[in-house]
């Protein structure tokens, strides 16, 4: 990585005098997705990529070349098409960036057990044993098991003098069943949908899953909902459970406080906000209820949006974003930062891989922990109201604004106890009503770190991974069952 | 051993003689160039020229796969070598035979030929970009608005070469141009444009038409209900590719997990709906074959309202059995562990003439330009949920009569398909060029349409 360092440092040097700003970064990044299903193996895809990505600002506009040649000469080639690119576009005013200072040094992200260094048999053999659990009835069409890993290392120069390394490396799985009759299709998953859940962590991450003991329960769940009663219709309590409360506060909280989206740069494609810059400068803009306060935490251990240095190289950071209810900050960029008159940039500033340029995105979004104790406590504290668990289905405006949301499953809650299972549940808010009527959070003890690894955004696309730390939650009044 | 300039084809038969045993090489190489703007100034620029083989192995019906976008010998050979241990470890780890059924022996008539590849295009030259956005630039400012959107170009080129005696190149050039134009107040109207060359893209036109849309009254609002509904072709490709995925996954469907599941044979949509898959239609961006090298041909997914066929690669092909082989649809090589689906949807045009005589019938309704945010709802229902946006209105008595807050959705798309009306005469491509990971144009070619009970749920 020392090598590649001085080769982007050599980059940067030369693009002195022919642009306001530039950076040179190069992506390592491998990768290995496993899938069963049944008594058969889906998928074994290994990934490795590497290559370089040269971004300038000339005339205030930006140009970005991504190259697989690492060698001096497709350095200088990316170089030169940057600057092509960027002085063939309008030209846009100035673009100042908010200041940085330069830093060094060489971060590495956990990882006790390293996924790469293991069989592949052990690996499958591991999902094998949770599909088996899943197993036995002729109702279940589908009894699948994912495994991914990925280790991505960085280098990163700046004209501004920075020059640092990184390595993270990723580990995370999951169990779905999908069951059929009569009709209807249902799927239950553990320990969370749409693939599993990921962790800035290695292979012991997984084997902390246990995919295997909740594989029956899994199955069993999936065959009761194929003739449970469909949810019903109402205003009503819900408490959600962590999972499913970590795409809420994503969708509707984490996105709707990127600061390029507040400053209009995503209109055409990811959308607006309806929180405005002029929102954060005057500190009165209740988000929530006071039990609501959410974090923006690129330090955190295990975290997918943990880091040493953003890719513009500002330093991690933990920052409120919500404190007592009340809007504190955005997530920003230097551009954005800039924008609007702060100091500092916020450190999400991220790309997705040498071939795509850093845009803002989110590090990890989390709701800080309650008191109202354990999951189990919250329920108990709950006269009349639904358990909702496992997203199925999202959708949220382009201003972040009105949202729906399905989850797999539903359970009654009746005199401070779990009851029956109601399939099909949806409920759909407005967003500062939805997060105003949050009465209560869990504990510390019910606080778990949820990675999200499919968030996109910006042109071309780019995929991003992330995780927020959230607790069992409980809202008041939300409307239940519209779809 | 050369590694500079090889052509795909050259660069695919190198990695294959790397593998020991059965497989296939797949070489994507991408050269492609997005120019981003808002507030009717440049934001971001991409330029991307990226190479990737991957190498599949199959060892007694068990597939191992391994990508690298680094072409020496060396890394070819540790490439084939993951591919294959990959491949063996599933093979013991499931201790008996897998369900792939053997690699496609090349067609006995070839490939189809196509007119997908425009040479300039793929060049990804910033120069027209930057002409364009100043033409979208000069629009705005006379209307008075700011603008927003994307111009892209690029080419993608494909190569393949199997065990199995498989050869193929395809080459496909794509263009896009979106242009949203919003007022101070926030109202916004959008347009799209897609072609396969870069020259087909009028940026004057398209920001006209952007901004054509923001009308300067006071939105209305409609409260939750079912309404009848024009839906512009870019919101009718929104639901088409969505239901692509729903209705014609035939691994889905052989696992009774399909919309599809019981139906085909029977009515589904109104008898005026024809869709087919159609990759060499003259209006789409055209393929060539799979990434299993299967030749692409027009399949009749739904005729006359009746739904027809689903979509294979030759492992859902063999997982649904009785007859039922390859139609050409592997989205990987090896076929993608989530099914197939269409990718050049095409939905035959009616007679309406235009979106005004699409209205003309409507008392009072909903006209939706672009939708946004759609997600599943109930799979099998092809229950799915979003919102309008970009450009919304109300209609009444027979014409587009104000601006309309924008919508939520719930709705069925096959229940909208069985319940329409009416269809536009003119069907162009429509896409949103969203381009996560490797370059791969999918867009559809469809008209507006007029259908009863779309279901307005916030």
């Amino acid at each position: 990585m020392r090598a590649m360092l001085d080769l982007l440092r050599l980059t940067v040097d030369r693009a002195a005098g022919r642009c306001a700003y530039a950076e040179a970064r190069h992506v390592h990044h491998r990768a290995e997705s496993l899938a069963v299903h049944d008594e058969l193996v889906d998928a074994v895809d290994a990934e490795e990529s590497e290559g370089l990505g040269i971004r300038v600002l000339v005339g205030g506009a930006w140009g970005f070349a991504a190259t697989r040649d690492v060698s001096a000469a497709g350095a200088e080639a990316a170089l030169v098409r940057a600057l092509a690119v960027a002085e063939a576009q309008p030209a846009a005013g100035a673009r100042p960036l908010a200041p940085v200072t330069p830093q060094t040094g060489h971060w590495d992200g956990p990882c006790d057990l390293d996924p790469f260094a293991l069989s592949l048999e052990e690996r499958l053999e591991h999902l094998f044993a949770a599909v088996a659990g899943m197993g036995g009835d002729a109702r279940i069409a589908r009894a699948q098991a994912s495994a991914t890993m990925t280790r991505t290392r960085k280098a990163l120069a700046t004209s501004d003098g920075t020059a640092v390394t990184q390595a993270f490396t990723t580990c995370g799985a999951g169990i779905e069943a999908t069951a059929v009759g009569d009709g209807e299709l249902q799927t239950r998953t553990y320990p969370c949908s749409h693939g599993g859940t990921v962790a800035g962590a290695g292979w012991e991450h997984v084997l902390g899953l246990d995919l295997a003991r909740h594989a029956p329960r899994v199955a069993a769940e999936a065959i009761e909902l194929l003739t449970a009663p469909e949810c019903p219709d109402g205003l009503r309590t819900i408490v959600l459970h962590g999972e499913q409360l970590a795409l809420q506060l994503h969708e509707s909280v984490a996105h709707a406080l990127e600061l390029d989206r507040m400053l209009l740069g995503e209109a055409s494609y990811a959308g607006t906000s309806w929180v405005t810059p002029e929102d954060l400068a005057g500190g009165a803009l209740r988000y929530g209820s006071d039990r609501l306060n959410v974090s923006a935490d690129a330090t955190l251990a295990g975290g997918l949006g943990s880091f040493g240095w953003d890719d513009e190289g500002v330093a991690a950071a933990r920052t409120m974003l919500v404190a007592d209810g009340v809007l504190r900050a955005a997530l920003s960029d230097r551009q954005s930062a800039a924008a609007i008159g702060l100091e500092r940039s916020g450190g999400c500033s991220r790309a997705d891989g040498f071939a795509r340029q850093p845009i803002v995105r989110m590090t990890n979004v989390s709701v800080e922990p309650g008191d109202a104790g354990s999951l189990e406590d919250l329920i108990a504290d709950t006269d009349d109201g639904l358990y909702l668990e496992s997203n199925r289905s999202w959708s949220i405006d382009d201003r972040r604004w009105q949202f729906q949301f399905a989850t797999e499953v539903a359970r009654e809650i009746r005199g401070g106890q779990l009851g029956k299972l109601y399939r099909n549940p949806s409920y759909a808010g407005i967003t500062p009503r939805f997060w105003g009527s949050l009465d209560a959070v869990c504990g510390p003890e019910a606080w778990a770190l949820h990675g999200l690894t499919n968030c996109g955004k910006g042109e071309p696309g780019q995929i991003m991974a992330v995780s927020h730390g959230t607790a069992p939650a409980r809202f008041r009044d939300v409307q239940v069952g519209v779809a | 051993m050369t590694t500079a300039r090889q052509s795909p084809a050259e660069l695919a038969a190198r990695a294959l003689a790397f593998l020991d045993g059965d497989g296939q090489a797949t070489v994507t190489r991408e050269r492609s160039l997005m120019l981003r703007y808002a507030r009717t100034a440049p934001t971001q620029a991409t330029e991307i020229d990226d190479t990737s083989v991957h190498l599949l192995a199959v060892r007694n019906g068990h597939v191992g796969a391994a990508t690298t976008n680094v072409v020496d010998d060396d890394a070819l050979r540790a490439t084939a070598r993951r591919a294959t241990d990959a491949a063996a470890a599933a093979a013991r780890a499931a201790g008996g035979p897998g369900d792939h059924p053997g690699l496609p022996q090349p067609p006995t008539g070839g490939y189809p030929t196509h007119d997908g590849w425009d040479s300039a295009t793929a060049e990804a030259d910033p120069a027209p970009g930057g002409a364009a956005l100043r033409e979208v630039f000069a629009v705005a400012h006379e209307a008075g608005l700011e603008a927003f959107g994307t111009w892209t170009a690029g080419g993608v080129e494909t190569a393949l070469a199997s065990t199995a005696g498989v050869v193929a190149v395809d080459r496909v050039s794509d263009a896009y141009l979106k242009v949203v134009c919003r007022d101070a107040r926030g109202r916004t109207g959008w347009d799209c444009q897609a072609a396969v060359g870069a020259e087909a893209l009028d940026a004057g036109a398209g920001a006209r038409r952007a901004a054509a849309k923001v009308w300067p009254e006071e939105p209305a609002e409609l409260p939750p209900g079912e309404y009848p509904v024009v839906l512009d072709a870019d919101a009718v490709g929104a639901l088409l590719e969505m239901l692509g995925w729903l209705a014609f996954n035939g691994l889905a469907h052989a696992e009774g997990r399909g919309a599809l599941d019981g139906r085909l044979g029977t009515s589904v949509a109104a008898p005026a709906i024809d869709l087919r898959d159609e990759p060499g239609h003259a209006r789409t961006w055209p393929r060539a074959f799979d990434l299993e090298g299967v030749p692409k041909r027009a399949l009749p997914l739904i005729a006359g309202g009746i739904a027809e066929h689903v979509c294979h690669d030759t492992r859902s092909a063999a997982r649904a059995g009785d007859g039922a082989v390859s139609t050409g649809h592997a989205l990987a090589p090896g076929g993608d562990p989530h099914g197939v689906a269409p990718t050049n949807l095409v939905l035959a045009p009616g007679d309406a003439a235009d979106v005004d005589a699409l209205v003309a019938p409507i008392e009072r309704g909903i006209y939706v330009t672009r939708l946004w945010y759609v997600n599943v709802v109930h799979p099998k229902q092809t229950l799915l949920t979003g919102t309008t946006r970009d450009g919304t209105f109300l209609i009444e008595d027979g014409r587009i009569s104000r601006p309309l807050r924008d919508v939520r959705f719930t709705d069925s798309v096959l229940r909208l398909l069985a319940h329409t009306e009416a269809l536009g005469a003119t069907a162009r491509l429509v896409s949103e060029a969203e381009y996560y990971g490797r370059r791969f144009a999918v867009g559809s070619v469809c008209p507006a349409l007029r259908a009863q009970g779309f279901r307005v749920t916030g």
